[in-house]
């Protein structure tokens, strides 16, 4: 019988300490590895989709041979997104939720906020 | 004797020159100007600018962001809306959602000749052809009533992101008026008395009311609270005042010199025209990353890439900072954006990415705005010449 509970402590520890590891310290451990290279790669895709999409709307209003190359440019250009997809999925596979990269997400695009509120204390506006 | 003479009588053609290019600019007399086919409603107009309950569930007026004594604006360089506390710098600082620009001022907004708003012209009535959010059927013939229904349906800036706006918040008509329709139910509920007389000037029952009442009364308000008054740039043209010698100097800039009437001409000193003027570019921008496409955003064309409407000048001495992202704090760094723009980056402080971003706008700025080289004397009595537009 004491074998037995002692049998059942110790997967029941097991159990925990996995899915602790699991749920937690592995998802912030990637956090903290990688954050600010998601943040990197995500940067740079967001770049290349912009320029994308410019290089498709100049199409639409100037059909010349340089704007096509520029375009077929930019398609290719949209490889570098790949690097983030495949991070994407590397910090998935670390237990991060779709939420917690969105959340990372909205870090990165909004990380020049930081420089208005340094603006203002900068330049003590003040009424 | 004679020397005084002379430099007398020079000063007389100078002046003389100088105003018939500002009439010629397009100048008008600020009564002129005003127009308000809706003054009955201003009164109500004002109880639902100063109402919090306007923001569905965000707890912002349009008093938060434009009040007094930060000249119709809020003092910051881009506006801190939902989620705040306080206003001006106090409400940037308590961790308000930040919008991607400036609040505008509301000086002129609607009078005759004023019908392109925001930064990016996504209202504009000026010409035959009219552009809103709305395609080809908007709430309104009136400019400022379609423009009155942008900011209470915009995340962020007077709405939260709850279930309800999640929901409802995909860019489309149908679902925008959903939202209008909770928001005129929350105004009837919390502001019942304005409610009330709203649908008593109108004749209707207030079941019956619509958002477009709501932004009538707004418009009303805006136009007569905010309307232009005789500055004295008007009193000189009429012979009332003259001149100091320092604005003397500076509207021979801005008229000549300077070129500045190229664009900021007209009876708002705006040609309502869009151009890429390399201001520094503050906080996140519109598209995210620091960056803002300006009037791309509207109209997908490449041609409209980082450009932005010539602001309005009545009253610019107080609406700073200055420029779509309020990257300049001074009157007197925003004419030196026009002609010196690296001077007022730390360049070598810089992001590489930011730097990218900077050479791009630079080579996307536009000739016409290209100002001569002014030296900080000129530039001073430029600024001197833009408080004379001030009331």
């Amino acid at each position: 019988m004491n074998k037995f509970l002692i049998s059942l402590n110790i997967i029941g520890s097991i159990a925990c300490i996995g899915l602790a590891t699991k749920f937690i310290a592995l998802p912030f451990i990637g956090t903290k590895i990688y954050k600010e290279d998601y943040k990197t790669l995500m940067f740079l895709c967001d770049n290349v989709m912009q320029n994308h999409l410019i290089a498709k709307n100049k199409v639409n209003v100037d059909k010349s041979n340089e704007s096509i190359k520029q375009l077929q440019a930019a398609e290719v250009g949209l490889l570098s997104c790949n690097d983030y997809d495949t991070m994407r999925k590397k910090l998935i596979s670390w237990g991060l939720t779709e939420n917690d990269l969105s959340q990372i997400g909205i870090e990165a695009l909004e990380e020049k906020a930081s420089d208005v509120r340094t603006f203002v204390r900068t330049h003590e506006i003040k009424y | 004797m004679l020397v005084t003479f002379q430099v007398a009588l020079a000063e007389n053609a100078e002046i003389r020159i100088i105003k018939q290019q500002i009439k010629s600019g397009g100048f008008l007399p600020s009564g002129d100007l005003y127009r308000n086919p809706d003054e009955k409603l201003v009164d109500i107009g004002k109880v639902i600018f100063e109402s919090k309950h306007l923001s569905l569930n965000g707890n912002i007026s349009c008093q938060t962001c434009h009040l007094d004594r930060f000249g119709s604006t809020d003092g910051i360089p881009i506006a801190a809306a939902v989620g705040g506390e306080g206003d001006g710098p106090k409400r940037l600082l308590s961790g308000a959602k930040l919008l991607p620009r400036n609040a505008l001022a509301f000086w002129g907004r609607g009078a005759k000749g004023f019908d392109v708003f925001f930064w990016d012209g996504r209202v504009d009535f000026s010409a035959p052809k009219k552009i809103s959010q709305f395609g080809s059927n908007p709430p309104s013939s009136d400019s400022l009533v379609t423009a009155d229904h942008l900011p209470v349906v915009e995340i962020r800036e007077m709405l939260q992101e709850d279930e309800f706006v999640q929901k409802n918040k995909n860019e489309s008509v149908d679902k925008s008026k959903e939202v209008y329709k909770a928001i005129v139910q929350n105004l009837v509920k919390k502001e019942p008395e304005a409610s009330r007389n709203l649908a008593k000037a109108l004749g209707k029952d207030v079941s019956k009311l619509e958002y477009t009442d709501f932004a009538r009364t707004l418009a009303a308000f805006i136009r007569s609270e905010f309307r232009l008054k005789p500055s004295k740039l008007e009193n000189v043209i009429l012979g009332k005042e003259s001149f100091t010698q320092s604005e003397l100097k500076g509207a021979l800039v801005f008229y000549g010199k300077g070129a500045c009437v190229t664009c900021h001409a007209g009876p708002h000193f705006s040609d309502f025209k869009f151009y890429t003027v390399p201001f520094p570019q503050l906080g996140f921008g519109r598209n995210g990353f620091g960056v803002d496409l300006g009037r791309y955003n509207v109209t997908f064309n490449t041609k409209d890439l980082y450009k932005f409407r010539t602001p309005p000048l009545y009253n610019v001495e107080k609406t700073g900072p200055y420029g779509h992202s309020g990257s300049v704090r001074t009157m007197e760094e925003a004419v030196t954006a026009h002609y010196d723009p690296l001077s007022l980056l730390a360049v070598d402080k810089m992001k590489q990415f930011d730097k990218f971003e900077l050479a791009k706008r630079l080579s996307y700025s536009d000739s016409t705005t290209r100002v001569n080289y002014l030296s900080s004397e000129e530039v001073n009595h430029v600024v001197s010449f833009l408080k004379t537009l001030s009331f």
